[in-house]
This record gives C-alpha cells, structure tokens and sequence, in this order.
C-alpha cells in the first residue's frame, strides 16, 4: 500500500524555554518515529524521557523547534491533521460544570457530529467506557478512574483513523485496565492505529506490534515488538510432532560444537520490561553516574 | 516569539490607527453634551479615594447622588455649612444637571437664611447678616450654574425666584424671569416678569409690563391677575379709555399666577 | 485489514457551528457557576437602595433609581467582563481542557472567538435582562412623578398647554430611548474590556495575573485623559515615565468613550450618530485586540 504512514515524526527537537532566564531545556532531541497504518504502537520511557512531549508536538499542542510531524500526510500544524485523530492527554481534565453526556455532545459537536447520529455515538461511547450510571453527573464530581475513562470517550466520540493515548490505563482500576487493553485489542482488529503510552509493560507487550523506547528526551530503541524481545545470539527453532528421538539427536548435534549450548526449550523471549530496564536505566546511568531504580 | 514580535507591532500599529478615531469620536461625544468634562483638580481633592475611583470608572452620576443624598441628610439635620458643602461637591460631580444648582440654590437662599432668620440662638443684628448672606450664596450657586447651563430656564427662573422674593429687587428679578421664557420656559414667566415690572418705580418698567400683560391677555389667558395688573396699568399709564379691556371680563375664580418650581 | 476505516469524511459543521458550540458551554458553565444569582442579589440590593433613601423631589428620586441601576449594570457587566473571561481561558490551560479541545479539529481562532462571543453573550442577555427591570421601574416612578405634577398643576389652574410643556419636562428625565442607547453604550464598553481581557489571557498564565492585569488596564484605560494631560502638559523633555505613558495611551483603550450614561440620566439625548461613533469605536477596538489576541494565542505553548 503506498498509503501515507498514519504519523510520521522526522527529526524532532523540542525545547522548553523557562523561568525569567529562559533558560533552555531539551524535552525532545532529533526523534524520528513512524506508525504505519493499522499498527499499535507504543512509546515507552522513564517519566520525563519526553513521551507525553512528543504526543502534543503530534498533536500540534507545541510547535517543534526542528523537525516535522506529519498525522496521515498532513502537516500537524494545520488543523485538517487533526479531523481523523482521537487524543487522550495524561490526567484529561474537562468542564466541571457539564455532565459526563454534555461533555461528550460538547466534544462531538466540536468533531462536527450533530443530531441523532451525535445522540447514538454518545450512547455508544457511554456504555463502552461503563460510564452509563455516571452520564448525568457533573464531571467535577468524577474519580481519576471516571475522567480517564470519559477522556478515551471523547477520543473516540466521533470515529477516528487515528488514537494516541498518553497512559490510559493512569488510575483505572484493575478491570478497567483490562478492558482498555481489549479496546486496544480490538481497534486493531478493525484497522485502527493506535499510539499508546503506558507504564504498564506486560499489557504494552500485550497489544503492541512496535515498540519505541524513550529515554533523555531520544529515542533509544526502536522497532517491531517481536524483534525487539528477541534475544539475538539465541536461535529459536519451533519442531512440530518432535520426537523424542529426534530431540534427543540435536541435543547430541549441539553437544558436538564446542561453544553452542542449548538453554532451554521453550519459548526464548525475554520481557519487554526487562528489555526496558536495560536500555534506560543503563542510558541514565552512563549519564548521571548516580544508580538508578527503575 | 515570531508571534510575540508581531502581537506587539499589531498593538502599536493598531494603537496608532485608532487616536484620530478616539478624538473624534470623543469632539463628537463632547459636543452632543453626552461625556462629562473630566475630573477636575478641585474636585480631585474633595472627594476621597473610593469615590474618585468610582468617578473614572464611570459612576459619576451614582457618586453625585450619593453626595446629593448626605446633603439633604445634612439639610435635614440642618447643618447648613456641611449642606453647602456637600451641594457644591454634588454640583461640581455634576455641572450639567441643572437640578442640582436648583435645589443648592434654593437650600441656601430659602431653607438656610429662614433658618436663621428664625434662630432664636443668635443675636438679632447677627440674625440679619446670616439671612443676607445665605441669599447671596444661593445667588452665588445659581450664577455658577449658569456658566455651566447659561440657555436652562429653570436656573433663571430660581434666579428671579430669589430675587422677586427674597431680596425684593425687581428688576433684576424681571430680568431672570425674561430670560427664562426666552430661553423655552412655560410662558408663564412672562407674567411673573411682568408683575415684578409693576412694582419697579419707574415709568419704563410700567410700559413694558404693561406689554407684556397685554400680550398674554390677547393670547386668551385672561386670568384675574392678569386683568387686575392691566387694570392697574391702565391708570398709571393713563391709557385711553377705547383701548382699555373691558372690566370684570372674568368669569374664574382667582386662580393664582401659576405653578412655582420649589 | 479486516475493516477498513471510511475514507476522510469531508469537512462537516463550518466555523460557525464550532464557535456557537464552544460560545454554549461557556454560558452553560458560567451559568452554572451561579452568575447569575449573584447578578439578582446585586439588582435587588441596588434597587432598595434606590428606593429606600431620603429625597427631596420626585424628580431626585427617579435620578437616583436612575443612578442605582445603572450603576448596576456598569458594575455587572464590567465584572462579568473582566472575570468571566480570567476564569475561562487560563483555567482551561490550567485545567488542561484545552488539550482535549484543540486536540479536534477545531482552528484555534474558533476557540478565542467561541470563548469571546460565550461571555458576550451573556453579558448581553444581563443587560437586557436589567435593561427591562430598570425601564419598569422607572416607568413606574416616572408615572408616579407625572400624576402627581398634573394633579398639582390642576389644582393651581394652570393652562392646558403651560401643563403639557411641565409634563415633557419631566418626560425628557423619565423613561427615554436614551436609556437604552446607555445600555447599549454600556455593552460596547464590557464587549471591549472582555477583548481586551481576552488579549491579556492569551499570553498570561494564570487566572490571577489575568484578573489583576486587566483590572488595571480598565483603571488605565479608563484615566486615558489622564495620560494624555500628563503627556501633553508639563515639560516637553523625554523620560521614560513620558515613554510609558505615551505606549499606554497607544495600545489602550479609551473607555471614557462609553460614559455617556451619567448625562442620558440627566435628560441627554442620544443621536444615532453618536450612537453610531460609539458604536464603530468598539468595533475597531474589539477587532484590534482580538486580532492581537489571536496572534499572541495561535503560537501559544499548551
Ligand atoms: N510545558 C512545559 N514547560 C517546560 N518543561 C516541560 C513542559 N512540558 C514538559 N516539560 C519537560 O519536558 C520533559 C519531558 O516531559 P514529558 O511530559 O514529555 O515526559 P513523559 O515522558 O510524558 O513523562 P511521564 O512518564 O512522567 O508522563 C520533562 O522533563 C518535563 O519537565
Ligand atoms: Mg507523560
């Protein structure tokens, strides 16, 4: 398919200039990621590697300092980028004085949905996400747990090709966790692409089909999930109806090269944490000399 | 910051484009009377803070009221200096509201100089001075007012209110009520002009009440006060017999002149 | 892929449909905020003390039911202005709101002006609303005044046309469409001070830094003359209080352009070419500033 790539970051730099002294700060350095279209992708990283940083630049919330950013060939600095996303912030906030459904018609409208279709995908989005008994409740009186979830409803509210989620399993409850990662499963399996941050790793290694490890502001490994947990002076080689004669003569084959061994049989994949763990803390690390716990 | 650059040229560019407007727009305002003259130092400095700040936020005529209502509580407790007072702050909030200047002018010439006239606290001879003083004052507030409203009959007819009937002077009473009917007040300024020309001395004044009771009485408002100065007129002149009006032409019961202001 | 996505759906709801979505749940949520009530305390307190005070004429009473009530609506509108707007554009940053709104397509010129026209909105419908209260009640005293001098009038036999001229007297400081022309000057007024808070909130952070800075701007913008007599009086020599003020008097506005409603109480009449200059003055501040606005908000940092 020569369809654009669902986004497209070459060479993102970002820098915050605080305080009176503006004095400069690097939340982002020379990051290139591509998530092609029907993909799960997932940005993991320490807190502060600049995750939530590059969303936004996506997003076109801040304007990168060098570099582009491109949603479905579009620039993400003009607004038509953004007709066919839905965006989950960290910790999403909404207008504390509208109820769970008035949000979700105030954000439908903004995404041009009107009338009866605008009514049903309220409907819809409610009872995906269990807000049903909570949709005529102020926001303000919702838990971390409730926004969250009505923040994944107004992201999805009106269809979108695209969904980047910064953290959305933050403050749900076991259940709903679960019930993310099945959404997550499912957009999938209709063709939608998802970016998706998370600290949660095992459910990271659960749906994801490429991973990006952040750490520094950088992009410190990148590339299909599969690939990525594999351990590469490991071979694995998967015999279907293996006798045990025929196991036991590699055994003596391997036995044979001096060197080669065999670990264990099974399945040689390390986990996507420990792979994590690796890369950022050894990078942080080999920075700031001071051992790190993460 | 490319943003900031040119938020900040817009402001300026835009800031000049709009001073001719503002200037026009404010010499139109002005002279349609609908802004008030600014604050002005005088008043600046007797007037306190909250409500110098209420004056340049707009609420110029709220704080006048607010001065107007202590001075009529100061009226009513009768402390006429701090009434004086008070009504000349109100007046000064407000110039061109000739209702002020009205009603200073009338606490001053009528309610404050009776008062004293009646005080039986003060001596006699001091008694008199106050009385004439206070009516000099209310004289003093009208003639003010009058630079602010020089065309506002209602000032001109408190003035030759005061002097009809407090200081007894004619003429200059006639005057005022002139120039109050001149100015669009009711007509019947004329004929409290022309009583007030009856009891002048001289013969002149005489020829001119005499006109302007003439005038009125041929407009078909032939009230008993009227014919009585005709009456009377036509003696002192000596105005032939044919030219006279005819006597007791009135049928109304002896209405008095008109409504009076205060 | 199993099922693949529609195709990019055209352009659907234009500008204007965005704008009155966002411009609704301003209102809702400052509706909600109670605003409302506050206004209807305000006005009752306003009233009794109009009525409730010692006068000596009719005439004085009616000024000062005038000066009340228009105090009110001066006071409310500017508050509603000056705070309606701190509270909503700096909160959304705070609160992170805007994240999730300008995450849709949705142009950030349409937010400024949705969030602009929201609190004019209401503004708008307060001041009807106090615009209605203040005619009939001025109405009522006016006739009160009326019935009361003609009977007096009467009693002393004045003549029909000398009764009727007494009667436009008191008409000309009663109920007069002038009164709506000050409501209307009033609005300008507020619809310029919320651009210009508007303008500060798009490159301030917080809530109280709008509300402060604003504020002050009002005092400023409301003392121009002064700024103009200390500039164009004095000494000719350059310093730099001489160069602030000269800026202030330049991006500012002139509110002072909008107070005409001390002399409408006071029996002015308005003409619709003054209404008109006032009319088209607040039309180039609240363009200027809102422009401003958004050029300063389009390339803000969330
Ligand atoms: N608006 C801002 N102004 C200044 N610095 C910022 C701003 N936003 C983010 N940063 C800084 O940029 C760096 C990256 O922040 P970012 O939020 O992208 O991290 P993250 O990877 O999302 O972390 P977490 O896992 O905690 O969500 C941090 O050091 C943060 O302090
Ligand atoms: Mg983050």
């Amino acid at each position: 398919m020569s369809e654009a790539a669902a986004v497209e970051v070459e060479n993102l730099t970002k820098v915050f200039r605080l305080g009176v002294m503006r004095s400069a700060f690097v939340a982002v350095r020379d990051l290139s990621l591509r998530v092609q279209p029907g993909e799960v992708y997932g940005l993991i990283g320490p807190n502060g590697s600049g995750k939530s940083t590059t969303m936004k630049v996506i997003l076109g919330l801040l304007e990168p300092d060098q570099g582009t950013s491109r949603i479905f060939g579009s620039s993400s600095l003009r607004v038509e980028s953004r007709r066919e996303v839905g965006f989950l912030p960290e910790n999403p906030y909404f207008y504390k004085h509208l109820t769970g459904r008035e949000t979700l018609h105030f954000y439908g409208r903004l995404c041009g949905l009107r009338g009866s279709e605008l009514r049903e995908r309220e409907q819809e989005m409610l009872a995906l996400t269990r807000l049903e008994d909570a949709a005529e409740r102020r926001v303000a009186g919702y838990s971390k747990g409730m926004l969250q979830r009505l923040g994944l409803a107004q992201a999805l509210i009106h269809q979108p090709r695209l969904v980047v989620l910064d953290e959305p399993t933050a403050g749900v409850d076991p259940e709903g966790s679960r019930m993310i990662r099945d959404l997550i499963l499912s957009f999938k399996e209709r063709g939608l692409t998802v970016l998706v941050t998370s600290h949660l790793l095992e459910q990271m290694q659960e749906v994801c089909d490429r991973v990006g490890i952040m750490a520094r502001g950088r992009m410190v490994k990148e590339g299909p999930l599969e690939e990525l947990i594999a351990v590469e002076n490991q071979t694995e080689m998967v015999l279907e109806n293996a006798t045990p004669e025929l196991l036991a003569e590699v055994r003596v084959a391997v036995a044979r090269h001096a060197g080669a061994s065999i670990v264990r049989s099974g399945h040689p994949r390390t986990t996507l944490e420990r792979l994590f763990l690796e890369n950022t803390v050894e990078n942080t690390a080999a920075a700031s000399s001071e051992p790190h716990e993460e | 910051m490319r943003g900031k650059k040119l938020a900040v040229l817009l402001l300026l560019g835009f800031g000049l484009l709009k001073l001719p407007m503002e200037r026009a727009v404010s010499a139109r305002l002005n002279q349609a009377e609908l802004l008030s003259p600014f604050a002005s130092l005088e008043l600046r400095e007797n007037l306190d803070q909250t409500a110098f700040a209420a004056v340049l936020g707009g609420l110029r005529s709220l704080v006048a009221s607010v001065t107007y209502m202590r001075a009529y509580i100061a009226f009513e407790d009768g402390f006429w200096a701090e009434v004086d007072r008070l009504y000349a702050l109100t007046t000064r909030l407000q110039p061109r509201n000739v209702a002020y200047w009205d009603e200073a002018a009338w606490q001053m010439a009528f309610n404050a100089a009776s008062h004293y006239l009646h005080d039986k606290g003060t001596r006699e001879y001091t008694r008199g001075a106050l009385y004439q003083q206070y009516i000099d004052r209310g004289i003093e507030i009208l003639r003010e007012g009058l630079r602010y409203n020089p065309d506002s009959p209602r000032l001109w007819g408190a003035l030759g209110d005061i002097y009809a009937r407090r200081k007894r002077e004619p003429l200059p009473a006639a005057e005022a009520y002139l120039k109050a009917e001149a100015d669009g007040g009711p007509a019947y300024y004329q004929r409290l002009a022309a009583y007030q020309l009856l009891q002048a001395p001289d013969r002149e004044s005489w020829v001119k009440a005499y006109e302007l009771l003439r005038a009125t009485y041929d407009a078909g408002k032939k009230f008993p006060s009227v014919i009585d100065g005709l009456h009377e007129l036509e003696r002192r002149l000596k105005i032939p017999p044919d030219q006279r009006i005819p006597e007791k032409a009135s049928e109304k019961k002896a209405p008095s002149v008109g409504p009076m202001a205060p | 892929m199993k099922n693949k996505a529609p195709a990019p759906q055209p352009a659907r709801g234009g500008h204007l449909s965005r704008i009155l979505t966002l411009a609704g749940a301003t209102v809702t949520q400052l509706l909600r905020m109670r605003i409302l009530v506050f206004l209807l305390v305000v006005c009752v307190l306003m009233v009794a003390f109009g009525f409730g005070f010692p006068v000596s004429s009719p005439e004085q009473k009616l000024k000062l039911l005038k000066d009340a009530t228009f105090g009110t609506l001066q006071i409310f509108s500017l508050v509603l202005a000056v705070a309606a707007t701190a509270l909503l554009l700096p909160r959304d940053v705070e609160d992170r709101t805007l994240y999730t709104i300008l995450s849709k397509p949705v142009p950030r010129v349409d937010y400024l002006l949705g969030k602009y026209l929201g609190v004019i909105f209401l503004i708008g419908a307060g001041l009807i609303i106090l615009d209605v209260v203040l005619s009939g009640l001025v109405y009522f005293q006016q006739q009160a005044l009326l019935q009361g001098t003609e009977a007096m009038l009467r009693s002393e036999g004045a003549p029909e046309d000398e009764i009727l001229q007494q009667l436009a007297q008191v008409q000309r400081v009663g109920l007069t469409w002038s009164m709506h022309a000050a409501t209307w000057a009033i609005f300008l007024k507020a619809a310029v001070v919320t651009a210009l808070a508007l303008l500060i909130s798009s490159f301030a952070s917080s809530t109280l830094f709008t509300m402060v800075s604003t504020f002050l701007v009002c005092v400023l913008g409301q003392g121009q003359e002064l700024i103009r007599e200390y500039l164009f009086h004095g000494s000719f020599s350059v310093t730099m209080e001489k160069v602030v003020a000269l800026l202030l008097a330049i991006a500012l506005p002139d509110l002072r352009l909008f107070d005409i409603v001390d002399n409408v109480i006071a029996g002015q009449s308005v003409t619709w070419g003054a209404m008109a200059s006032i009319t088209g003055a607040a039309l180039l501040y609240v363009v200027g500033y809102l422009v401003v606005a958004q050029v300063v908000f389009s390339e803000k940092e969330l």
